[in-house]
């Protein structure tokens, strides 16, 4: 029992439960609307964006890489499902959402490639693809918005499941929540269950052992940059099921952010070491952040110090706490 | 001819790019004698590179120690910020000639803090660069913007206008505090002390604490210089606009890490030239000015960007590794031989 | 019983320069630890890169496993033969749990897309269970003892159905409770027809394991003997080989004042109450056995991980040394063990190499390097050591490991230090090179300078040494003067 918990202080998602516990208790002291279930509904559906792109931006960090260019790619799919739909009013929803995955997962398939044929490291391949891509789009839109969307599409978005009394209205959870849920599972499952998965992890800790054992650390490679493209077309549907048209500039730059909370979620970014559950973590606090600080008045223009100093905190906490440990370690068993 | 020589065999990636750069002048030249080459023109283009290419160079220190600075920007503006708030005042405006010059210290000097603190948690306290950059980013845009509240500070003497726009026998203060910081640069990075233990920092740690260098110290200092770089650059932007604003110049982020990788620095550190991204930032600005002026649309200009770096880096891939076989080859004759 | 599970003969590898294995032999049957014996240099890693696939061998090679002719074209060959290795860093996931790193590898090689954890789990427990030893499934492997970490890689090997199993000097990072443990374990193995092939050169454990002895000399093999039909002075004569006459450049006489004095040094879980003395114009050489804590204490001196208590005192000065620039500050210069990763910066040039630690020297008061100042410095190193090829611009990673250990002492002669402590100098340089080596050794030490070098190699302790100070698991327990001292000797200081 004392062993159980020794792991889990040391574990940092407790550390950041801890943190998400005592703002949701301070906040709802000062504005019980905090904790109320439709409050929760709001924040995380609008959070539900970055959440989808985090969740693929996880794999890619447990495997020693990263992602500049999850922006760009969710900018390029809300705009080819915008063209397509203001073409194809016809057509519908399981179809949108096909096309968006596929386009994200070609971008990231690009990616993959530079990274592992080309041998281009990680922060510069994807920094060079972000850039490209989203001039591309905000070329062939001129930066403008793209509205008018077909009613069956956008009805979809206002979806809601169950009837949960809140606040004295009722309310159900929004489909987008449901989106993050089901990549959440989705994403647990893939790092869990299947050899690819734990492929991702062996990679991120020891990429020569990993060859060793028979992992094709090319193949797992090119999967998390492929994955990763992939629910930032997830994140482009999500997106526009909330806000019902496609702004090219909003995304410009958001790829910093949802590296931000996978690593609040526990997620190292020199690899091997990362948990969906973390990064739900991460997303909540996000979350809690943003609206948290709202709703006690705080300017939200505090929302980015407080992330900033959680971030440089925990990871500092961290780095000094794995040195204690190394200091102990012992070297020479000498004779008493 | 020795020189020649010796530059030609030490210098070749500058070279290839100083290259490229006189070829696209001359293109540019061609496809637009009468707007690319006119006085005016390249007055614009020297008032606008210096912006960039100071924080080419303040990223170029943090990269070349096998780390990466994402707070540049925010660095720069939250400089600005709390040197606008001087120069915003009643006495400022008053005594124009030192608010600004009060002005731009401080900016310079919260620039340096701003590198301390990444200096020290990077450094001392041993935390990765790029997440200590990526926390710090944040901080201090949100410290910017909580002083601003959102918006932008202005009320500034309009003296402080001219130091984006003054020139001094004709040559703009811009380019002048451009070739100074340059010079400097190049000094400290390949010819001091300091210089020369931040390279072999940046290609192993170990072996160079190991030789009696203070390597921590030496990190930090390159943080604390980054910060300068970005707070000279932060200086001229807010005077550009004659204000500051969280978000200015938050597009010469991902720029700089593109004109320093184009320059040939490795991103895994201990290698690149001040020279290289100098002529990086310059073909930058070569293709997105003269591209602009012939009707180019700026979005294409960007794409050609990073097309332009992605092909460099494929180039120099494959180049290798074909260096690398024919080298794996002759060795393989001796061997027989 | 007598059936073979590998032989090997014919088996040669040639390096640029160096002939690491010349034309030997080894074989191994089930059931039986056959231990391979030899010193730092007589090829005993080289073999075994080869039996894991990792290198291949030169042409002409004969390998047969159960009787077939085979070859290794990838690690995981020989994983599938059966041959599994336990290296010395254990080559594990640490990030993952003790039941994925046993369990995993079927799964890899089934190509299955689908983890079944209960059957990793059932895989982990059997193995852990086999090996009888009690250790958390669902703990990550970085939160545990270097020893469990070892017995989750043997319980890794077990898994992947190996018949033989390497063991490359298992216990140097173990406590003696838990060499007790590995042996249990090792018997085991064998209880259980597991041939094992046990790689090591300390006496006590050789001869309370081992079947049989395959002694391997500079590269060639020497002998293969039943352990029961030999005494440890005749192993040791086979190691060490006809009493080639050394080198011995010990000189008694000429010793000048103290310039290090060491008392009751101490650092928890690295040595204890180490006391000794250098003098100027003395060598003393530093043995004992890899892990005995030597290192430890010359990286205490240096600052690098300063000790708990004692004293260090710099001639009449006491000394407190937090890092290495104050040790270079006081006059102390330490060549570490690793000259790869420690001791030189591979991607840059022998001037910036050798001028690293003086940098300043050629500087003006601004900080700016005078170049043609220290270029003619390095030429003057070059010429003074014969470096080759003799080009200042040369990258450090081009040249051979004798003319890179030149380097790095060019490097350290330079600053002029009192003291140089010299960790393995010879480590990976050939014949040749070692000769030079020494002999620049004794003439720093003749000009003045009190060099303290650590060795494992005996011939060459003997061979620098005016005195020599042998360590055992933390602690000193000789230290002699090298007049009439044998090998012999000093390994019983070392081992008993």
């Amino acid at each position: 029992m004392q062993k159980v918990w020794k792991n889990l202080t040391k574990s940092k998602e407790i550390s950041i439960l801890a943190i998400i516990v005592v703002l949701a208790v301070c906040i709802t002291i000062v504005n019980p609307n905090f904790l109320t279930v439709s409050n929760f509904f709001d924040i995380m559906r609008s959070n539900s964006i970055y959440g989808i792109m985090a969740l693929g931006m996880l794999p890619v960090l447990i495997s020693g890489g990263i992602d500049l260019s999850v922006s760009s790619t969710i900018t390029l799919c809300a705009v080819v499902m915008g063209k397509f739909l203001q073409a194809n009013p016809g057509s519908n929803i399981v179809v949108a959402i096909l096309l968006c995955m596929v386009v994200g997962a070609l971008a990231g398939l690009v990616n993959g490639l530079l990274v592992t044929k080309f041998h281009i490291p990680p922060i510069v391949a994807t920094l060079g693809t972000q850039t490209i891509v989203m001039a591309a789009v905000l070329f062939y839109t001129n930066g403008m918005w793209i509205s008018g969307m077909p009613d069956w599409f956008l009805s979809f978005g206002d979806i809601q499941f169950g009837a949960i009394p809140s606040a004295g209205k009722v309310v159900g959870m929004p489909i987008q929540i449901l989106f993050l849920i089901l990549v959440g599972i989705a994403t647990w499952l893939i790092l869990k269950y299947t050899l690819m998965g734990r492929g991702i992890y062996a990679v991120g800790g020891n990429v020569q052992s990993a060859t060793r054992v028979g992992y094709n650390v090319s193949r797992v490679t090119t999967f998390v940059y492929i994955y990763s493209g992939t629910l930032a077309g997830l994140a482009a549907v999500t997106d526009i099921l909330i806000v019902k048209q496609i702004d090219p500039n909003t995304f410009s730059g958001c790829e910093l952010d949802v590296i931000a909370i996978a690593v609040l979620g526990g997620a190292s970014v020199m690899g091997g070491i990362g948990t969906v559950f973390g990064t739900f973590l991460g997303i909540i606090l996000m979350a809690v952040i943003k609206n948290g600080l709202v709703l006690v008045r705080v300017s939200s223009y505090w929302q980015k110090v407080v992330m900033g100093i959680i971030i440089l905190v925990t990871i500092s906490v961290d780095v000094i706490n794995r040195r204690i440990e190394k200091a102990r370690l012992v070297h020479v068993d000498v004779e008493e | 001819m020795k020189i020649w020589k010796s530059i030609r065999e030490n210098y070749q990636n500058e070279l290839i790019l100083f290259g490229i750069f006189v070829g696209l002048f001359i293109v540019m030249g061609i496809i637009s004698p009468d707007k690319f080459l006119s006085a005016g023109n390249l007055q614009t283009m020297c008032y606008q590179m210096p912006e960039f290419g100071l924080m080419a160079l303040a990223m170029m220190a943090a990269v070349l120690t096998g780390g990466m600075n994402l707070s540049i920007c925010t660095g720069a503006t939250v400089a600005s910020i709390v040197a606008g708030c001087f120069m915003a005042t009643t006495f400022a405006n008053e005594n124009p000639a030192i608010g600004v010059f009060v002005g731009i210290i401080i900016t310079v000097a919260v620039a340096a803090v701003t590198g301390l603190l990444n200096g020290v948690l990077i450094a001392y306290v041993g935390v990765t660069a790029m997440l200590v950059t990526l926390g710090t980013k944040l901080l201090f845009e949100g410290l910017g913007l909580v002083v601003t509240k959102g918006g932008s500070l202005a009320g500034f003497p309009p003296l402080f206008l001219k130091v984006g726009s003054g020139a001094l026998l004709g040559i703009p203060y811009t380019i002048l505090i451009y070739i100074v910081a340059i010079v400097i640069t190049y000094f400290l990075f390949e010819r001091s002390v300091w210089g020369t233990q931040v390279y072999m920092v940046g290609c192993n740690e170990t072996a160079t604490r190991f030789s009696g260098i203070a390597t921590r110290r030496t990190v930090l200092l390159v943080y604390i210089y980054s910060g300068i770089m970005y707070g000279l650059s932060g200086v001229l932007i807010s005077s550009r606009y004659c204000s500051a604003k969280t978000d200015y110049g938050s597009s010469y982020l991902m720029q700089a890490v593109t004109a320093v990788v184009l320059g040939g620095t490795s991103i895994s550190g201990g290698s690149g030239t001040v020279a290289g991204t100098v002529i990086a930032v310059a073909i930058i600005q070569v293709v997105s000015n003269g591209l602009n002026l012939v009707g180019v649309n700026r979005y294409m200009i960007n794409m050609i960007t990073g097309i332009i770096l992605i092909a460099v880096l494929i180039v120099r891939y494959v180049s290798g590794a074909l260096s690398d076989k024919k080298k794996i080859r002759e060795r393989a004759a001796r061997a027989r031989a | 019983m007598d059936r073979v599970f590998l032989e090997i003969s014919n088996v040669s590898k040639t390096f640029p320069g160096v002939k690491a294995l010349d034309n030997v032999r080894f074989d191994i049957r089930p059931g039986e630890v056959h231990a391979l014996v030899g010193e730092n240099g007589a090829g005993k890693s080289t073999l075994i890169k080869i039996l894991s696939g990792v290198q291949p061998p030169d042409e002409g090679a004969k390998i047969l496993i159960e009787g077939k002719e085979t070859q290794f074209a990838h690690p995981i060959d020989a994983i599938k033969k059966g041959i599994s290795v336990i290296y010395q860093d254990f080559a594990l996931f640490t990030n993952l749990t003790v039941a994925e790193n046993i369990g995993i590898n079927e799964t890899i090689e089934q190509k299955k897309k689908v983890v079944s954890w209960r059957a990793i789990q059932k895989k982990a427990k059997d193995a852990l269970d086999f090996l009888n030893v009690q250790i958390d499934p669902n703990a990550i492997v970085e939160n545990l003892s270097v020893a469990k970490q070892q017995m989750v890689a043997i319980a890794s090997a077990v898994a992947q159905d190996a018949k033989m199993i390497i063991m490359d000097e298992p216990t140097s990072a173990l406590s003696r409770g838990e060499v007790e443990r590995l042996y249990e374990i090792i018997d085991l193995l064998k209880e259980k027809n597991m041939a094992i092939m046990f790689v090591s050169h300390k006496m006590d454990e050789l001869f309370r394991v081992s079947d049989r002895f395959t002694v391997f000399r500079d590269g060639q093999y020497v002998g293969t003997t039943d352990a029961d039909k030999i005494t440890e002075e005749e192993l040791i004569a086979m190691m060490v080989g006809r009493k080639i006459e050394v080198k011995r450049y010990a000189n008694l006489e000429e010793k000048g004042e103290v310039v290090l004095r060491v008392e009751n040094l101490s650092k928890k879980g690295n040595f204890k109450d180490i006391s000794f003395e250098l003098h100027a114009g003395e060598v003393v050489g530093f043995t004992g056995l890899v892990g005995a804590g030597r290192s430890e204490v010359a990286q205490a001196i240096f600052g690098i991980s300063p000790a708990d208590s004692g004293v260090v005192r710099v001639g009449d000065e006491e000394v407190h040394i937090a890092n290495p620039a104050q040790a270079l500050e006081k006059g102390i210069a330490y060549i570490p063990e690793s000259r790869q990763t420690q001791g030189l910066v591979l991607p840059k040039t022998i001037a910036d190499n050798i001028t690293l630690p003086l940098l300043r020297t050629f500087a003006n008061k601004l900080g700016i390097i005078n170049r043609e100042k220290q270029m003619s410095a390095v030429d003057e190193w070059i010429k003074m050591l014969d470096v080759r090829p003799n080009d200042p611009t040369m990258l450090a990673m081009q040249l051979s490991g004798g003319n890179q250990q030149k380097v790095v002492l060019a490097k350290w002669i330079s600053t002029k230090a009192r003291i140089l402590i010299v960790d393995e100098p010879t480590n990976g340089v050939d014949i040749g090179a070692k000769d030079e080596i020494h002999k620049i050794l004794r003439q720093l030490a003749k000009d003045g300078t009190a060099v303290m070098v650590i060795s494992s190699e005996l011939p060459e302790i003997l061979s620098v040494s005016d005195r020599i100070v042998v360590m055992r698991r933390g602690r000193i327990t000789a230290q002699m003067d090298n007049d009439a001292v044998t090998q012999e000797a000093i390994m019983q200081k070392a081992l008993v």
